[in-house]
C-alpha cells in the first residue's frame, strides 16, 4: 500500500522537513522517499519509451516533486492512515494525495485491451480470407465441373485433380498477403499526413511500425498457407460430393 | 474378366433400364452390344466402369467387386479401361493432342513418351494433322475419332466403347472397327454397343441383344 504527495515546486525547505518529520514519527509509515522532478522525468521516460520526446520536447520539467511512502501491510485502510493523510495534506504546499496507484495498471490493461482487439480483429479477417478463398475456389470448380467429370472418368485421381485448384488458392493468398504489405506501407506513409500534427502527443502513443521482415515473411506465408487450407477444403467438398 | 451378376437399375419408378442382367465377358472377348434406342446399352456401359451404381446385383472385374471400391480410389480401374463416350466427353478449351495426351498425363508419362504414343493414336485414327486444332473446329466424326484416339492411347485391358462409329461413314466405321479388332487380338476385352447391323454381320463374334433392359439373347458365332 501507497501513498504519494505531491507538492508545489516551490516548497519551502521547512514545510518539507514537517513532512518527513510527521511521517519518521507515524508508526504506520513502513518508509518514505521523496522523489526530485529530475528523477521523476526520468522514470517517466523509463516507463514510457515512446513518449520520452515528448517530455524533452517541452523544454521544461513538468513533473513536480513528491514523497512516496509506503506503508506497513497491518496498518492497511486503517483510521490512523486517514488521519496521517488529512494531517500532511493540510501543510501547505502540498497539493494533493494519491494512494493506490490503479491508473498504472489501467493504463497497461488499456494497453492489452487494444492488443486483444487487434487479435480479435486479425482473426476475423484471416477467417474472412479463408471463406473467400474457399469461395472463389468453389465457384471456380462449379464452373468447370464437366471438365472435372470428364477427367474422373478418364483416370485421374482427386490429387491430380486438386493440384491446379489448390495453386490457384495458394496464388490468391499469396497476392493477398503481398497486397496487405503495400496497404500497410501505404498507410503508414500516408495515414500521419491525412491527420496532420493535429493529434499531437497521441501520435507517439498510436505510432505506427513497419512489419519487420521476418513479420512480412509471416505475413506473405500465412496468405499462402490460408490460401492453401481454403481451396483445399472447398475442392475437397466438392469432390466428395457425387 | 468382366462379370454382371442379377443387375437391376431403376432411373425412376416404375421403369426399369435393367432387368436381371447376367452376363460374362471374358479376357480377350469382342462383344458387341445391341438393342433400340433405350434398351439400357449406355447405362450398362456406365456400371461396368462405375459411373452410376447398380440399384441391385454385383459386377466383378478382375476378381475384384466393383460396388466395394471407394469412391477416392475408383481413378484406378478406370486406369486399366479405354471408354469411348457416346456424347464423346471431350475438353472443349483443350486441342486435339491435349484431349489425348490427359489420360497418359495422369499417369505421369514422360513428356516425350506421350507425344510419341499420342501421335500414334492420333495416326490410327487418321487425325494426326489436326493434332493442334480444337474440338469446337472439328466435324462430329472427327470429334468422336479423338474420343476413340484417347480410349486406345493407353493400350487398355479393357475397351468399353458406346456407338463408337455413330457419325461415321461406313468405310471409316470399318477401319475404326479393325482397329478396336487388332487391340482385342493383343489381349484386351472390347465392348461396344451399336445399332449397325452391317458392322455386326461383319465383325460380330458375341453378340448380346438388349430390349427394354432385358437381354433378349446372346448370340456366340
Ligand atoms: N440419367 C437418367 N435418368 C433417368 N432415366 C434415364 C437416365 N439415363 C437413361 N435413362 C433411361 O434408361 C433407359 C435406358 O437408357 P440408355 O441410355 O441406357 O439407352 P441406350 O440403349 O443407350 O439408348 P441409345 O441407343 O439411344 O443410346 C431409357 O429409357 C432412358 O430413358
Ligand atoms: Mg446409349
Amino acid at each position: 500500500m501507497q501513498a504519494v504527495f505531491f507538492l508545489n515546486s516551490d516548497i519551502s525547505p521547512k514545510a518539507r522537513q514537517e513532512i518527513e518529520k510527521k511521517l519518521a514519527a507515524s508508526a504506520t509509515v513502513k518508509k518514505f522517499h521523496y522523489v526530485s522532478p529530475e528523477e521523476a522525468a526520468a522514470r517517466f521516460k523509463d516507463k514510457f519509451p515512446e513518449l520520452s520526446r515528448v517530455v524533452d520536447s517541452l523544454g521544461f520539467n513538468p513533473f513536480p516533486p513528491s514523497i512516496e511512502v509506503t506503508f506497513s501491510k497491518k496498518s492497511l485502510s486503517s483510521a490512523q492512515v486517514e488521519k496521517l493523510l488529512s494531517t500532511i495534506q493540510s501543510i501547505p504546499g502540498v497539493e494533493e494525495v494519491q494512494y493506490n496507484l490503479e491508473w498504472v495498471d489501467r493504463v497497461q490493461a488499456f494497453g492489452r485491451l487494444i492488443t486483444a482487439i487487434g487479435f480479435f480483429l486479425g482473426g476475423i479477417l484471416i477467417l474472412a480470407s479463408f471463406f473467400i478463398i474457399s469461395n472463389v475456389i468453389k465457384l471456380n470448380v462449379l464452373s468447370r465441373k464437366d471438365e472435372i467429370d470428364i477427367l474422373r472418368l478418364v483416370g485421374a485421381s482427386n490429387f491430380f485433380i486438386r493440384v491446379p485448384f489448390v495453386l490457384e488458392g495458394m496464388t490468391l493468398g499469396l497476392i493477398g498477403g503481398l497486397a496487405s504489405l503495400l496497404l500497410l506501407f501505404l498507410t503508414i506513409q500516408l495515414l500521419p499526413l491525412y491527420v496532420g500534427t493535429s493529434l499531437g502527443a497521441l501520435t507517439e502513443l498510436i505510432r505506427f511500425r513497419y512489419l519487420t521482415s521476418s513479420q512480412s515473411l509471416l505475413l506473405v506465408a500465412s496468405g499462402i498457407f490460408i490460401g492453401f487450407l481454403g481451396s483445399l477444403s472447398s475442392v475437397s467438398r466438392l469432390l466428395r460430393e457425387e | 474378366m468382366i462379370e454382371l451378376y442379377r443387375i437391376w437399375k431403376q432411373y425412376q419408378k416404375p421403369h426399369w433400364a435393367l432387368s436381371d442382367i447376367t452376363f460374362k465377358a471374358e479376357p480377350g472377348d469382342f462383344w458387341f452390344v445391341t438393342g433400340p434406342s433405350g434398351s439400357g446399352k449406355t447405362t450398362l456401359l456406365k456400371i461396368i466402369y462405375r459411373e452410376i451404381r447398380p440399384t441391385s446385383g454385383q459386377i466383378i472385374i478382375n476378381g475384384r467387386n466393383i460396388l466395394r471400391i471407394p469412391d477416392h480410389k475408383i481413378y484406378q480401374l478406370r486406369r486399366r479401361m479405354g471408354i469411348v463416350f457416346q456424347d464423346f466427353k471431350l475438353l472443349f478449351h483443350k486441342k486435339v493432342f491435349d484431349n489425348v495426351a490427359v489420360v497418359l498425363q495422369v499417369l505421369g508419362v514422360a513428356q516425350k513418351e506421350i507425344r510419341r504414343r499420342v501421335f500414334q493414336a492420333l495416326r490410327m485414327v487418321n487425325l494426326h494433322h489436326k493434332m493442334w486444332e480444337y474440338p469446337s473446329q472439328l466435324s462430329y466424326g472427327e470429334q468422336q475419332r479423338v474420343a476413340i484416339a484417347r480410349a486406345v492411347v493407353n493400350q487398355p485391358q479393357i475397351i468399353l466403347a458406346d456407338e463408337p462409329t455413330g457419325n461415321l461413314d461406313p468405310e471409316l466405321a470399318f477401319e475404326i472397327m479393325s482397329l478396336f479388332k487388332e487391340i482385342n487380338s493383343q489381349g484386351a476385352t472390347v465392348i461396344i454397343c451399336t445399332h449397325d447391323r452391317e458392322l455386326i454381320r461383319h465383325f460380330g463374334e458375341k453378340i448380346l441383344f438388349l430390349y427394354k433392359g432385358k437381354i433378349l439373347r446372346k448370340e456366340i458365332l
